[in-house]
């Protein structure tokens, strides 16, 4: 929330510079602060009177209000940058600040992006530290992604938070933009928790395939590139690429619950991890909570240098998203709704708490390549047999037997469905299983795509393997077959 | 941040296996890289060769991590000294058989015993350490925007950039960059620098243009002559380093005060 521009701030007097709630800022009445950074303070804020047409000035961008609103916004932000007290070098690098903010505003209004009200310079004879700072108006949020991530973000959250920051960034790389300064502090969450990118202090306009941008960054957003970038006459270059990098880190805390995927007790150690990654001296380790289709769009956006990122554009990352997530309707009601909160309780029993773990393909012994067991074929499969179905579309792909896309079969199927409760052998999608039985009563899974069954289906394991069976859940595989019941297994059969 | 550089001077040992006994070394190490140091042989190859007797053939190691570096010491006898030159004495012992030995300066000099008066010696530059944007203290820096080209202000080559920036700090107009011999005059009455050298001098604008700023190397023709090259360094030095704030008003308060006379004089040159 905090825009933590920092430059040129006086840091010593800010705590008595504080506007208290009911002062006047222009049209508008503060309600609170918000938070404060290096270059700024940002205050909630209501307009003056009733109604007031004059404080909102004319040719300002209407932007989506917050819910339950009229036409006018009830509240807004307030970012004020002071100058006042700054030697004038100090106060050209803030007006320069505010000068990309207000142009990226005025012509950039999009619904993922924070709307851009007003700008102009508050008259404060009565504060002379505040005389004469630079105030921008903009859309109120009701939090910021950090807070979210910091506390977990629900499962059925996550995947719709990374499209619409993504729909934001292809906005802006539609445009000409390059935001270049993407973390979970700037993006904003509305009151529908609908993305609003923010901050765009540093953001620059590209003249061609790129554009400079000031020397500044947050250490654990920038890409190898970045970090032997030369500082150049009009700043340092930035590209697009540089804002997919930070999506990949930011889809890797969404999963993680903040986690960088460098590693690293501080952001330096962090940024020397990206240096040694890009140089081709460690591999990237992506967190195994990732799901296989998120694991490999986070690798992609964090691909090693400016030309292998380059392909993957916001608008294909965003198209393989929208792919991804048509595969089933993307507005739920009830049970959608319902684990919004839940979300992180009941990710034990998702089936996708079983993707990826790597350390269960070791001792794989693929499924499809002992064959004389399961009758293959592509078109009719016969009863008794079921295809192995993955939700994740970038498993569904592959030709490999990627780890990440590999499937645990459960050793008994009441109780959690999680790495101890499963036999060494993993499946693929597409592999072709012969079914034994089915048990309608086992423990409900729910898949990626929020189809929901607690029936599993009991599947014969290639010979000489201990069990010889395992058991599959319905949710993995499209098919049906008739089947007689289960016996209620005391253990695994 | 890019990682940390090795200098050896001339005459005092070379790369392994290459060049010349004799020349001058520099190594650019990226974070994770190592470089061994000692006498080197066929079976015990090092980055860094020092040719002295009393050295063993695997003396230590260099290894970069986060943004400085770490010293092992394989000698089983000697401790080595890590100097900070511009520390007025600062130094750490690295003890026998010690290993990674963090070292906090930016710059080092590694002194190695040896059975002469001479001992053998080499420098590390670590140019990569953060500092804190003045207005970020006191918050908890992690996720904060910092400006990625920080400077030491305590250290000598800051001193150097604000005697260039000098003239355009006092009065905002575009006079000429101070040459080396202006530099080493006005910086003659500071109590710990008055004694720089028109070469230390011109290797800290190189220091500053190379590894901290990291100025982007035109892709001019060859045959500028290396005066005019250097003029064109220190004029793009001053440009961004006042462009993007990295030296501001408030810094001229670390050169030594003008004198009546010598304010006088440089007002007679414009």
């Amino acid at each position: 929330m905090t825009p933590p521009l920092g430059l040129g701030g006086t840091t010593e007097c800010d705590r008595t510079d504080l506007l208290p709630p009911g002062y006047r800022v222009g049209g508008w009445v503060v309600t609170g602060l918000i938070g404060s950074g290096g270059w700024s303070t940002v205050y909630a804020a209501r307009p003056a009177g009733a109604r007031s047409a004059g404080g909102r000035p004319v040719g300002a961008r209407s932007v989506g209000t917050p819910a339950g609103t009229g036409p006018g916004p009830a509240e807004v932000a307030l970012k004020i940058m002071p100058t006042a007290a700054l030697a004038p070098r100090q106060a050209r690098r803030i007006v320069e600040s505010a000068r990309r903010e207000v142009e990226l505003g005025r012509r950039l209004g999009h619904p993922r992006l924070i709307g851009f009200l007003d700008t102009f310079v508050l008259s404060a004879p009565d504060r002379p530290s505040l005389d004469g700072a630079i105030v921008l108006v903009m859309e109120r949020a009701a939090a910021s992604l950090r807070e979210f991530v910091d506390a977990g973000v629900p499962e059925a959250d996550r995947g719709r938070l990374i499209a619409e920051i993504c729909e934001g960034l292809s906005h802006l790389h539609r445009s000409g933009w390059v935001h270049a300064d993407l973390k979970p502090e700037n993006v904003l969450l509305g009151a529908d928790r609908s993305v609003k990118l923010s901050d765009f202090g540093l953001a620059t306009e590209l003249t061609g395939t790129h554009g400079y941008a000031p020397p500044m960054g947050t250490l654990d957003y920038l890409p190898p590139e970045r970090w032997r970038a030369p500082l150049g006459e009009l700043g340092v270059l930035v590209r697009p690429t540089a804002d997919i990098w930070a999506l990949g880190v930011v889809i890797h805390e969404v999963f993680t619950s903040g986690g960088s995927p460098f590693t690293g007790a501080t952001p330096v150690a962090r940024g020397a991890a990206v240096q040694e990654y890009g140089a081709g001296r460690a591999p990237l380790r992506l967190d195994h909570a990732l799901p296989p289709f998120w694991r490999d769009l986070a690798a992609d956006c964090l691909a090693p240098t400016h030309a292998a990122r380059a392909p993957h554009t916001a608008d294909s990352l965003l198209a393989r998203i929208r792919a991804a997530r048509q595969e089933t309707p993307v507005t739920r009601t009830a049970p959608g709704a319902g684990r919004r909160h839940g979300g992180r309780a009941r990710a034990a029993v998702l089936a996708t708490a079983l993707c990826g773990i790597a350390g269960a393909a070791l001792c794989a012994d693929g499924v499809r390549a002992a064959g004389s067991y399961a009758p293959p074929g592509r078109t009719g499969v016969a009863t008794g047999a079921v295809r192995v179905f993955n939700a994740e579309r970038g498993c569904q792909e592959r030709a490999e037997r990627d780890p990440q896309c590999s499937l645990g079969l459960a050793i008994d199927p009441r109780k959690p469905y999680a790495a101890q409760n499963v036999v060494a052998t993993r499946v693929w999608h597409g592999d072709v299983l012969a079914a034994e039985c089915e048990l309608a009563d086992g423990r409900p899974i729910i898949d990626e795509e929020d189809r929901q069954s607690t029936r599993w289906f009991r599947v014969r394991l290639p010979a000489g393997s201990a069990p010889s069976a395992a058991w599959l859940p319905a949710v993995r595989t499209k098919d049906r077959p008739s089947l007689p019941g289960c016996p209620h297994p005391a253990a695994a059969p | 941040m890019s990682g940390v550089v090795v200098h050896l001077p001339r005459g005092s040992g070379g790369t392994d296996g290459g060049a010349p006994c004799g020349d001058p070394v520099t190594l650019r190490l990226g974070p994770g890289e190592v470089a061994r140091f000692g006498r080197g042989s066929a079976t015990v190859p090092v980055e860094l060769r020092l040719d002295d007797a009393a050295i063993s053939r695997l003396a230590g190691e260099i290894r970069v991590t986060d943004d400085h570096w770490q010293l092992t010491n394989h000698s089983s006898t000697h401790s080595y000294l890590v100097e900070n030159p511009e520390g007025a004495g600062e130094y750490l012992r690295v003890a026998p058989r010690r290993v990674g030995a963090p070292i906090p300066f930016e710059f080092s000099r590694v002194v190695l015993p040896t059975r002469g008066d001479v001992p053998v010696s080499f420098q590390v530059f670590a140019p990569d350490h953060v500092y804190l944007d003045p207005e970020a203290m006191g918050v908890p820096w992690g996720n904060h925007t910092v400006t990625a080209y920080s400077l030491d202000e305590t250290a000598t080559y800051f001193l150097v950039l604000v005697a260039l920036c000098e003239p355009r700090l006092r009065d905002q107009s575009r006079v000429a960059v101070p040459t080396t011999p202006q530099i080493v005059e006005r910086l003659r009455s500071h109590p710990a620098c008055g004694a720089l050298t028109a070469r230390a001098v011109s290797s800290h604008i190189d220091y500053l243009a190379d590894e901290k700023l990291r100025i982007g190397v035109p892709d001019g023709p060859a045959e500028h002559g290396k005066g005019e090259r250097r003029n064109g360094k220190r004029e793009e030095v001053v440009g961004l380093a006042l462009r993007f704030g990295l030296v501001r008003e408030e810094h001229l308060a670390l050169l030594p005060p003008l004198t009546g006379a010598r304010g006088r004089e440089r007002q007679a040159e414009r």
